[in-house]
């Protein structure tokens, strides 16, 4: 008996040997932190990975929504969803619940962890330094992009610095003032303008040393004319306005005038022709394709500004020229407005090539206009001759030579140089020069409104009227309160799930 | 034979008394001619005397006698050669040969079949008078007439308790399986089904395993029976025990069963072109649109012929159901088994066939099935045992075919192609059943050995090590024309493979052992499993040529080829061990205990324990109890433990990070980073959802349960009832927490909630009859269980919606319904599971005053809208009218079984219903059955809203309807013929059977037997299924 007890033992104890295994678990066929970042190609790929969450429609929708749709320049249809109405009609009681508002901010975050976890990792992996310093270098860009947009929305936001790996880290804690926020996007595009290189052309969406030299410049610019202005908390910083200035003007020079990669397209058509995405004038471009899969990785983002017309394929006149380019027809989301419209000079080019009032069949006889057979003459930036479908390769406009170029000319004012870049987009528009001798106030309020011309429908005018506070000047928010208007709430949910916010 | 049950050995009894009518003159010739007259006294072990002792001669039409109250009996004309039967209810039957005897005192004892009946209950077996916790038996003969892919198809009423629910009759369809309710809402609710001792995993679909193949089932409900399964036994256990051997002889048995379905209610179709454009007609105009049937063409480019030319000149009235549907779908099920043993060696052979045809046409599903088992005794006290199963499936999916397409649309176009109705037209029938390609295919194999030693008396180690292996692969093809993807893409060709391995190794060593009064009973074992499942799946577009379909994958557009794979793997390594003790045979108690430690768990928890005990007490042994006569069993039982529910995915407690594609240089490049995207969220599921924080805390769910039982025999155990009271409390539910947003990620699963069923089960077999002749007997079966969701984590975190009206916390959960633009189904706490969430409407609006009084705008303050209430009175109706409007969970579930047996014919008939439950409507308008009875000026009814085309509804109580039923769910009449041993077969059982013969409800749909939500949303009848069985026995 005993013996066999031993037996018995022997063998349940040797099954126990025999089978006894690791309880951890390994992953497999995705990827995790101990099987990546190991090589330059890994180091690329997350790099990318951080720029391609702005393509989601989550986000990339979003440019025009925040960026036009609450000024007016655009308003929304009539049946467009409540978050995206309240945006464009300044309905602000439930802006902390708005779906759109809560995805541009979860989406931008999206990109600073991803951006964080470039940051954090790459310094460990060992290849090439040029090529290390140029993935570092966009991160930092990045990052700074992205907070640049949400301080601009929302004012004081929840500080991540670092990627977040477990739930502790996961309730950043607000920012204590604008000057911290800044703090760290001036200071990234300045570390990414040193790290970065140039490509040597013009590559769609991925950004250089221009891309950082110039987001330093729209931010410096920013700070200064938001200061200057008394928007609220900008007010407060302690930041010096005319160095503000200054030091917009210089990374802006830097772009305009020190390098020649990127300048002035001569050709407004070229400028938004889909298959010139390397063209001169594109620093820092959406990168989207018809060849996609999903939305996101293709773009429809022509049929939110192109009004429905009986879904048929409709044909645009190619400036004053005899020769027309098909697209397909939209969901008329982004309309505009009869006002914005009408306070284009008559002459101006970006209204007579740019925006159609009038659309034509395959003859190139009028098919429909505006306003007997649609409702709002459409934007034509974003038109795809080779839609698939709904599929495009309309791509958002992020930062465009232009747009810089004007940046300088504000930031230095009525000088011969602020003068030379406002006159060449006007001249380029075919209007004349700005009346000469203007003060620097007279002369920034000219270029303010050159800009609502020249960057119009490109997700950017919303940000000029909040630095110039006045925000309370749009129809739709006339007479709502600093308090009001000046920054997105930051979201409900946020509040409710980032402990240090509570 | 102790354990085939009784009904069967007696049936087998009393058909061999009638065997003359058959094999008579056989039998008389083997009889000698001299006859005697034979008396005797007929008593119980205790020299009782027994009354109504049926007593017969065996193979003679003499219908024999039965005791007197002294059990004394007298039999003339009794051959000397001849033997007499003895039988009586709740003893062994008895047969006596005469050998010219003319005095014959027979002593009988106790049936054995149902207080000594060994239960699987884990890791061994156990008397079933022993049984401490709730464990209840199947008996699968009575299953079987009714044809079925899988055994849990057929359990549907069969044990208290126990709820299966069939909403899909679709070929090879599973069946959702519950054991006292639904106690996880992101794990899984299915029991753990065991076959053999092998742990499958997820009852529902044990589609390898052939019915006829089963020769016991036990449900393992409360913890004292299902925590010996550790981190699986949560929502009880099923344990299946398939057929092992015959006792002796080589048997042979073909089961041959034919089956016709038809459908049991007719298709709610537009028969009458002419009142549906009518009405279609009517409703464009009541929503402010021109009338399609004007004799024009549609915007849309389909003539419509105006109502005139319907009624007139218009001849096309497609019937497309009988196009598309069969008629009488047929079903076959052969198996043949033979099985034999000798002192050595037993085994049981088992080949399958079985085929079924969906209602739809080409809809078809196979299964060939082989099925082996081998035992051999190497030693005394040494065995091995071998079993083998074999599975090959194979289904057609032509299921799901718009059968209800309009009837004005003819088959084909004038140059005899399909018609259609435009470009996107993806529903024409004959043409996706034609062209579409969408197969699967499986192969499984269950394979087990068995090493079985008896150390010394008393004690048996059994290693056993199970392997389970299950392959698919599955074809498909959507072509550019008639299909939605195939349009999208040019053809889309797809070929999907799958395959799991499944590695079970346990030893276990069990002690029986009697000391003096005592007894004690332990058990010790260790487990290990290994899981591994690995997919891939290719995916090709844009065909030039597509008549290969899927054949050339490469045929497809480079550009567009995608492939994807995956692969997981899990580790549960185990420990166990069980204590019985009685005392006295009076006083029982166990105690288990598991320890379970899963790779799956989080790696702060890698390792749970699953503790349970239990103790009963046998009073009909008591002195007291038994002086009293009246009771034959009387057995308080009393339980409590904790199981648990692993059903985390594997990884989920790792970090992960997300693979996407980017643009850049002109080409498209693959990108990896933090986060994944680990679902879709907002209207149309267009939203990413973001995860890939690990929760290194994640563990199992943790079910406690309390139950109270009681076991009573009467009436020498011809009537038998079973009592349950229980309480199961559940904790640690998984689910997802949302995160910050600023974070980067929205969920992380955690173990935050819970969720409570309470209820009770009550069963009753009884004996009603049972003479030479005539037997009746019948099992009543009554559960009622209570679900309530007690706790929902943190409101913040969980994001949970307060109902403003009473301040109950809810989320939505299942589908968005396009009809509603809405969600139907709530986890609410304080509420079961699932209930509906919506308006209240009090009928319908008959003028506008009373409309706008109603609170009701614009349209919907119309004469013929819907009357929604405003709950809140705030004057308006807003999202803030919303209430509870009804439980998809019946209160009551209850079937009876009556067998009636009269000499050799039998009929069975079992009658299953549920009772108090809601069922959602999503047809109750808008049908060619309803849509008649709409409100109009002429019939301003307050029953149903008048037709009007851009109606929103909104999810109302109004859809909701009583969906309690009562069905007579089998009707079985079967004859058996006995043969002595000089044919060359022994017996031939011929029946006939149908299912769902008819259904006793109120609710309109065709089957108010829906999913576990309570939503119907049509599809087809109920089938009705003949089936024609013979049993040979060899």
């Amino acid at each position: 008996m005993k013996i066999k007890i031993n037996i018995l033992a022997i063998a349940l104890g040797a099954s126990a040997v025999l089978s006894s295994c690791n309880l951890n678990e390994t992953p497999y066929g995705f990827y995790a932190e101990d099987n990546f970042y190991k090589t330059a190609a890994d180091a690329e790929a997350a790099v990318n990975y951080a720029y391609g969450c702005m393509t989601f429609l989550e986000y990339s929708r979003s440019v025009f929504f925040l960026g036009d749709m609450p000024s007016d320049a655009l308003t929304a249809k009539s049946d467009a969803s409540k978050d995206n109405q309240d945006l464009d009609k300044w309905k602000i009681a439930d802006f902390s619940q708005n779906g759109t508002l809560e995805n541009f901010f979860k989406y931008s975050y999206i990109g600073i962890n991803r951006s964080n976890a470039v940051i954090k990792k790459i310094p460990e992996c060992s290849f090439d330094q040029e090529l290390k310093d140029q993935y570092l270098g966009e991160a930092y860009f990045l990052r700074a992009y992205n907070y640049f947009n949400l301080v601009r929305n929302f004012g004081l936001v929840p500080m991540q610095y670092s990627v977040v790996e477990t739930l502790d880290q996961t309730s950043a804690p607000l920012a204590d003032n604008l000057d911290r926020v800044y703090d760290l996007i001036l200071g990234d595009c300045r570390r990414a303008a040193d790290l970065m290189g140039s490509y040597g052309a013009p590559r769609m969406g991925r950004a250089d040393r221009v891309a950082a030299q110039a987001l330093a410049a729209k931010a410096y610019l920013y700070v200064a004319s938001a200061k200057e202005h008394g928007v609220k908390l900008y007010r407060d910083m302690t930041r010096d306005t005319e160095q503000m200035y200054d030091s917009a003007a210089y990374f802006a020079d830097r772009v305009v005038n020190g390098q020649n990669v990127y300048h002035f397209d001569s050709s407004l058509l070229d400028i938004y022709d889909v298959e010139k995405p390397d063209g001169p004038e594109h620093i820092f471009l959406m990168a989207m394709d018809r060849s996609g899969t999903s939305e996101g990785e293709y773009s429809k983002i022509s049929k939110m500004f192109i009004p429905y017309i009986d879904g048929a394929t409709i044909y645009l006149r190619q400036g004053d020229s005899e020769s027309f380019i098909p697209s397909h027809d939209g969901w008329g989301e982004y309309q505009t407005t009869a006002v914005f419209y009408n306070s284009f000079d008559e002459n101006d080019l970006r209204k007579k090539h740019l925006i159609c009032d009038k659309v034509y069949n395959a003859s190139g006889e009028v098919m429909a206009k505006y306003p007997d057979n649609f409702q709002y003459p459409f934007s034509r930036k974003y038109i795809d001759p080779q839609f698939s479908g709904d599929k495009t390769s309309t791509r958002p406009f992020l930062i465009r030579f232009s747009d810089v170029a004007l940046i300088l000319a504000e930031a230095v004012g009525p000088t011969a140089e602020g003068y030379r870049l406002v006159n060449y987009i006007r001249n380029r528009a075919g209007l004349p020069d700005l009346t000469p001798g203007l003060d620097v106030n007279d002369f920034r309020e000219a270029v303010y409104r050159e800009r609502s011309f020249e960057l119009s429908f490109e997700g950017d005018r919303m940000y000029d009227i909040r630095r110039f506070n006045r925000v309370s000047e749009i129809e739709a928010a006339k007479g709502m309160s600093e308090n009001d208007v000046t920054f997105y709430p930051i979201p409900q949910a946020e509040i409710n799930l980032n402990g240090s916010l509570r | 034979m102790k354990i085939i049950n009784k009904p069967f050995v007696r049936t087998l009894l009393s058909v061999l008394l009638c065997i003359a009518a058959f094999s008579g003159h056989t039998t008389m010739a083997q009889t000698s001619l001299k006859t005697l007259t034979v008396s005797g006294v007929v008593t119980d072990e205790n020299h009782e005397p027994l009354a109504g002792v049926s007593v017969a001669i065996d193979g003679t039409t003499n219908t024999g006698t039965i005791t007197d109250i002294d059990g004394q009996y007298l039999l003339s004309g009794v051959s000397s050669g001849a033997t007499l039967i003895f039988s009586y209810v709740g003893m062994e039957s008895i047969g006596v040969e005469v050998n010219g005897r003319n005095r014959i005192d027979v002593t009988m004892t106790p049936n054995s079949t149902v207080l000594d009946e060994v239960v699987a209950i884990g890791y061994g077996s156990i008397r079933k008078s022993d049984v401490t916790g709730s464990v209840a038996s199947v008996k699968p003969e009575t299953l079987t007439n009714t044809p079925a892919n899988s055994v849990e198809n057929l359990l549907q009423g069969r044990a208290p308790g126990l709820s299966v629910n069939n909403p899909s009759q679709d070929p090879g369809a599973s069946s959702t399986v519950r054991i006292r309710g639904a106690s996880s809402l992101n794990g899984s609710n299915s029991p753990l089904i065991v076959v053999d001792g092998f742990p499958l995993g997820d009852a529902g679909d044990l589609k390898q395993v052939n019915p006829s193949d089963i020769v016991g089932i036990e449900i393992l409900k409360d913890a004292s029976a299902s925590a010996i399964y550790g981190s699986r036994g949560a929502n009880g256990v099923i344990m299946i025990k398939t057929r092992r051997a015959a006792e002796g002889k080589t048997v042979v048995t073909v089961r041959q069963q034919l089956t016709l379905s038809q459908k049991s209610t007719k298709l709610d179709l537009w028969r009458d072109p002419v009142l549906m454009a009518t009405l279609n007609n009517e409703a464009r105009i009541n929503g402010g649109l021109d009338p399609l049937y004007v004799g024009k063409v549609s915007s849309t480019g389909i003539y419509y012929p105006s109502i005139d030319e319907l009624m007139t000149t218009w001849d096309i009235n497609t019937r497309w159901d009988e196009l598309t549907l069969r008629d009488t779908p047929l079903s076959n099920n052969t198996t043949v088994s033979v099985s034999s043993s000798n002192e050595k060696t037993i085994f049981s052979l088992s080949a399958n066939y079985y085929s079924e045809q969906g209602l739809y046409i080409k809809d078809d599903y196979r299964k060939y099935g082989y099925n082996l088992n081998v035992e051999h005794r190497i030693f005394n006290n040494f065995k091995v045992q071998a079993r083998n199963i074999l599975s090959r499936t194979e289904r057609n999916d032509n299921s799901s075919l718009a059968y209800w397409r309009n009837p004005i649309f003819p088959v084909y176009d004038s140059e005899g192609n399909y018609y259609l109705t435009n470009a996107n037209d993806f529903e024409h029938p004959l043409a996706i059943s034609e062209l579409r390609k969408k197969q699967s295919k499986s192969i499984d194999v269950i394979s087990s050995g068995a090493l079985i030693w008896d150390i010394i008396p008393g004690l048996v180690l059994t290693t056993q090590l199970n392997y389970k292996f299950g392959s698919s692969v599955s074809d498909s093809y959507y072509p550019m024309k008639y299909t939605e993807a195939g349009e999208f893409s040019g053809g889309q060709g797809n070929i999907g493979n799958w395959e799991g391995h499944n590695l079970v190794s346990e030893t276990f060593a069990n002690f029986n052992r009697d000391f003096g009064k005592h007894n004690l009973g332990a058990m010790l074992g260790y487990s290990y499993e290994y899981y591994m499942s690995r997919s891939s799946s290719m995916t090709s577009r844009g065909f030039v040529n597509e008549s290969l379909g899927n054949e050339n994958m490469s045929a497809g557009n480079p550009a567009q080829f995608s492939v994807s794979n995956s692969k997981e793997q899990t580790r549960l390594v185990s420990g166990m061990a069980r204590i019985n003790y009685s005392f006295d045979n009076r006083y029982l108690a166990t105690v288990t205990f598991r320890a379970d430690g899963s790779s799956k768990f989080g790696k702060n928890n890698k390792w749970a324990y699953f503790p349970s005990a239990a103790i009963s007490w046998k009073a009909h042994q008591e002195e007291f109890i038994r002086n009293l006569g009246i009771f034959d069993e009387l057995k308080p039982r009393l339980s409590y433990g904790v199981s648990g529910n692993q059903g985390i995915s594997p990884y989920q407690t790792l970090s992960r990070y997300g693979s996407e594609k980017y643009f850049n240089n002109g080409a498209w490049v693959t990108t990896i980073g933090p986060g994944y995207v680990s679902g879709w969220t907002g209207q149309d599921g267009i939203y990413r959802v973001w995860s890939g924080i690990p929760n290194p805390d994640l563990k199992w769910e943790s079910t406690s349960q309390f139950d109270l039982g009681l076991d009573l025999g009467f009436l020498n155990n011809r009537l038998r009832a079973g009592f349950d009271f229980y309480i199961k409390k559940t904790k640690d539910l998984l689910r997802q927490r949302n995160l910050a947003l600023s974070s980067g990620y929205d969920k992380m699963w955690v173990n935050d909630g819970n969720i409570e069923n309470r209820g009770v089960e009550l069963s009753l077999d009884a004996i009603m009859l049972d003479t030479r002749d005539w037997r009746l007997s019948g099992t009543l079966i009554l559960s009622h269980n209570r679900n309530k969701i007690t706790n929902l984590g943190n409101s913040l975190t969980s994001g949970l919606i307060t109902d403003p009206n009473t301040g109950m916390m809810f989320e939505y959960t299942g589908n968005n319904y396009e009809q509603y633009r809405d969600y139907i189904n709530l986890l609410a706490i304080g509420q079961p599971i699932n209930v509906f969430y919506g308006y209240k409407v009090d009928g319908i609006v008959q003028s506008l005053d009373e409309g706008i009084r109603a609170g009701l705008e614009g349209d919907y303050a119309m004469p013929g809208e819907f009357k929604y209430v405003d709950i809140n009175g705030d004057g308006q109706i807003t999202e803030a009218d919303k209430t509870i409007i009804g439980n998809p969970n019946p209160d009551l579930q209850l079937s009876l079984q009556l067998n009636l047996g009269w000499r050799n014919w039998d009929l069975g008939i079992f009658f299953n219903g549920e009772f108090g439950k809601d069922v959602y409507n999503t047809k109750a308008f808008g049908e060619a059955s309803n849509s008649p009875l709409r409100w109009t000026t002429d019939n301003p009814t307050d029953r149903y809203p008048s037709l009007r085309d851009g109606r929103q509804n909104m999810v109302s109580d109004w859809w909701v309807e009583d969906g309690s039923f009562i069905r007579i769910q089998d009707l079985t009449l079967g004859y058996t013929f006995n043969f002595k041993k000089s044919w060359i077969c022994d017996k031939i059982r011929i029946y006939a059977n149908v299912s769902n013969l008819y259904t006793f409800s109120g609710f309109k749909g065709y089957d108010p037997e829906v999913g576990l939500n309570g939503i119907y949303t049509g599809g087809y009848p109920r089938l009705r299924k003949w089936t024609f069985g013979v049993d040979f026995n060899f």
